[in-house]
């Protein structure tokens, strides 16, 4: 039993060390170092085509073309977590319990072995004494808070006592802007949608899983643009979008690059556009008996040539095919065969190629129509992040700014067999000695001058 | 008037600006060096007008955008923002010794910019992605915590380099006029917690303008992970100094390691590694 707590004490002192926070910070460092040099997102069967096999092993064995997905990443993020909470544990109170304390005395003798300390005697009355010192100490320091005032002149003055207390609050942001992220990656989705101009859909493809999440209201893309400049290089890309929720339209508007659309916390974002082909006219002729039949082929869907028992499908189209212009894939299904198929040529109606079986075939115009690519997302934890970083900015920007400096301030009266009293001030800081050793030294030159000043006068 | 005569002068005005400094520091000179904080004002006001020139110009052409949006222009406000913290410091301190560094990082980040052939130095106007008012805020917190982290590093190479001539015991070294150990040590510790708040200030506005531009306020790219490597490395710097009480030597070395991150998120991440970020590469 006393062995075990003796090992549970050294676990916890293992996460209440620096050395534990210092070795996460530089590990997670060197990891995301990898992260950025081997390119993320690989598929496992692809990494092979890239890497040697020693190398492909250690890359799918660490999860390395995943990194900052896989455990054992997400595991440091863990232990730095762990690690701020017991560092909080163990020395938080501590730091509340020094902001509570309050000296009841001051013992000259100590004041002597600090680093910033001055002694002065003067022959200054005690009340005239007592009050240069809480005066000029008031101006150029703070106000003083008397401990002793007959007989022996004891006080402390101090600045920033509350500034101890800030790093707890950059340590929490940290803690906070993670929970925030967790809450996003558990309750919220990340995914895409493609919409055609003019059609409506509910459906996200989950970037996470290969799934499609269905909204519980349709997007419709009435419009998408995109404008470039003179030199080629692009301006500005838009959709107009409007929300269908059970039949009625409920909302209307246009999203860019930088403006998104917020619907029921799902969030619009443009990301990609491209065009689609919506349908193709096209004209058989069968060389056999020379009738020539028009059709209008909707994309991807097989069309019965009247009279006969066969059927066709617009199936691919490719805007430039080996630089012969724009070309439409047809497959002909014919009961008892294998289907068949051929690239037609669009702006080459009498290449000889543009056949299939028995019809020679024109492509009289192909109808394309443009679709906007959208981000979707929601993000319920981002609220809670931008949180975190307000609490983080303001801690680190106060620890910068503001220090903890205390004043001791000691002094004893002329005595029968001293003609002179006794003054000894001490000082500390917690950051910026060099900024604190002028200010001590000017406190201390502007205190001379004033006994010495009084002195003179009487 | 045009800005790129402004700049052009600028760049040439810091190699000067550096020259005075070295020479006041290795003759102890103080008349050069007073020389070297006239020009590093002066210049630092012509390279100004020459900013905010180039930003009216680019109203004038149409494009109408503030100066920060590529390379070329980034490495214009970034020898801006060092000299910036530079004079600062040197009116704070009171310690001119400390410029030549500043200035000739200044007068690299200009000379770079001004003649690579890489470099475009045209207006361009704004690609979609970069129309946002993040745009200035994101660049200017990011480029004034990079410029506390170059002077740092510049005392930090200093700092290494009196400790080194100290060991050798050698009292006439040019490096006497240097100030205190303490005092380099001091400064470094304020320019880089100073460096440290506007980096993280720099990280959290790039954050809530990829979450309103791309969806996502955290999406892995390298320039992003790149510059949380560095607020790691200054993290772990701080804590270690903080906690540990470490001091000169080990900080100066922490800090130079430091500065390579900046330049690798600076630089590396744009010519090595393909990412989000990737209109900062012309």
């Amino acid at each position: 039993m006393q062995q075990n707590k003796g090992l549970w004490q050294q676990i916890y002192q293992t996460f209440a060390s620096l050395k534990l926070s210092i070795f996460i910070f530089l590990t997670l460092a060197v990891a995301s170092v990898i992260g950025t040099l081997l390119p993320q997102g690989l598929m496992e069967q692809d990494l092979e085509q890239h890497f040697s096999p020693t190398a492909t092993w250690w890359i799918a064995t660490f999860g390395l073309h995943d990194l900052y997905r896989t455990g054992w990443f997400r595991f440091l993020l863990l232990l730095l977590c762990l690690n701020l909470i017991v560092c909080t544990i163990q020395r938080l109170p501590k730091a509340i319990k020094l902001l509570r304390y309050r000296d009841d005395h001051v013992d000259p003798e100590k004041l002597t072995k600090f680093a910033h300390h001055k002694h002065f005697s003067t022959k200054l009355g005690w009340e005239q004494t007592k009050d240069v010192l809480a005066r000029v100490i008031a101006k150029e320091f703070g106000t003083t808070t008397e401990l002793q005032n007959e007989g022996l002149y004891s006080a402390i003055a101090e600045k920033g006592r509350w500034s101890t207390l800030i790093v707890y609050v950059v340590h929490f942001s940290v803690l906070i802007v993670l929970l925030g992220a967790l809450i996003g990656s558990l309750f919220g989705f990340k995914g895409f949608m493609n919409i055609s101009e003019g059609e409506a859909t509910a459906g996200v493809v989950l970037s996470s899983a290969d799934r499609i999440l269905n909204l519980p209201f349709q997007v419709r893309c009435d419009a998408f643009e995109a404008s470039f400049y003179e030199t080629g290089a692009p301006k500005d890309f838009r959709s107009d979008l409007t929300i269908i929720e059970d039949g009625r339209e409920v909302l209307q508007r246009t999203i860019r690059v930088n403006d998104p659309l917020t619907y029921k916390g799902i969030t619009f974002y443009q990301s990609s556009y491209g065009s689609s082909v919506r349908n193709a006219e096209v004209e058989f002729q069968d060389v056999d008996s020379g009738k020539t039949y028009k059709l209008v082929l909707p994309y991807r869907q097989a069309i019965p040539i009247p009279g006969t028992t066969d059927r066709v499908q617009a199936m691919q189209y490719q805007q430039d095919m080996a630089q012969f212009g724009p070309a439409l894939a047809l497959v002909l299904f014919r009961e008892g065969q294998e289907p068949s198929g051929s690239w037609i040529l669009v702006d080459m109606p009498k290449f000889h190629g543009n056949r299939i079986q028995n019809y020679q075939v024109k492509v009289d115009h192909v109808e394309q129509s443009r679709y906007t690519g959208l981000q979707v997302k929601r993000d319920p934890g981002v609220w809670i992040v931008w949180f975190g970083f307000v609490a983080m900015l303001a801690g680190i920007g106060l620890t910068f700014y503001t220090s903890h400096r205390k004043l001791w301030i000691w002094a004893e009266p002329a005595g029968e067999e001293r003609e002179w009293g006794k003054v000894v001030i001490a000082g500390r800081t917690n950051k910026n000695p060099l900024a604190f050793e002028q200010d001590f030294n000017h406190l201390c030159e502007r205190l001379q001058e004033e006994l010495k000043q009084k002195d003179q006068r009487e | 008037m045009e800005s790129s005569l402004l700049l052009s002068i600028t760049t040439f005005a810091y190699l000067l600006c550096m020259a005075f400094y070295l020479v006041g520091v290795v003759f102890r000179t103080d008349r050069m060096l007073l020389a070297g904080s006239i020009t590093a004002f002066g210049t630092l006001v012509i390279q100004a007008i020459g900013i905010l020139l180039r930003w009216w110009e680019s109203y004038r052409i149409g494009y109408g955008h503030a100066p920060l949006s590529n390379l070329y222009e980034s490495l214009v406000f970034a020898a801006w923002s060092i000299m910036l913290l530079y004079v600062i410091l040197e009116f704070r301190s009171k310690q001119r010794v400390l410029g030549v560094f500043p200035s000739l990082f200044a007068f690299l980040a200009m000379a770079y910019a001004s003649f690579s052939d890489q470099i475009d130095s045209k207006i361009q106007p704004l690609v979609p992605a970069l129309k946002s008012n993040w745009l200035i805020a994101h660049v200017v917190t990011c480029f004034l915590g990079y410029a506390a982290f170059a002077v740092s590093c510049g005392i930090s190479i200093l700092y290494l380099l009196k400790k080194n001539q100290m060991s050798d015991s050698n009292e006439k070294g040019i490096l006497i006029y240097l100030p205190s150990s303490r005092q380099l040590d001091e400064f470094n510790y304020q320019m880089i917690f100073f460096g440290f708040l506007w980096l993280s200030l720099g990280i959290i506005t790039g954050s809530v303008w990829a979450n309103s531009a791309w969806g996502t306020y955290w999406s892995w790219d390298p320039k992003e992970t790149w510059s949380l490597i560095t607020w790691l490395i200054y993290a772990a710097l701080l804590h270690a100094r903080t906690m540990k009480g470490w001091r000169g030597t080990r900080v100066a070395w922490l800090s130079l390691l430091g500065f390579v991150c900046v330049l690798f998120t600076y630089f590396g991440v744009n010519f090595l590694l393909s990412g989000l970020h990737s209109y900062a590469v012309k």
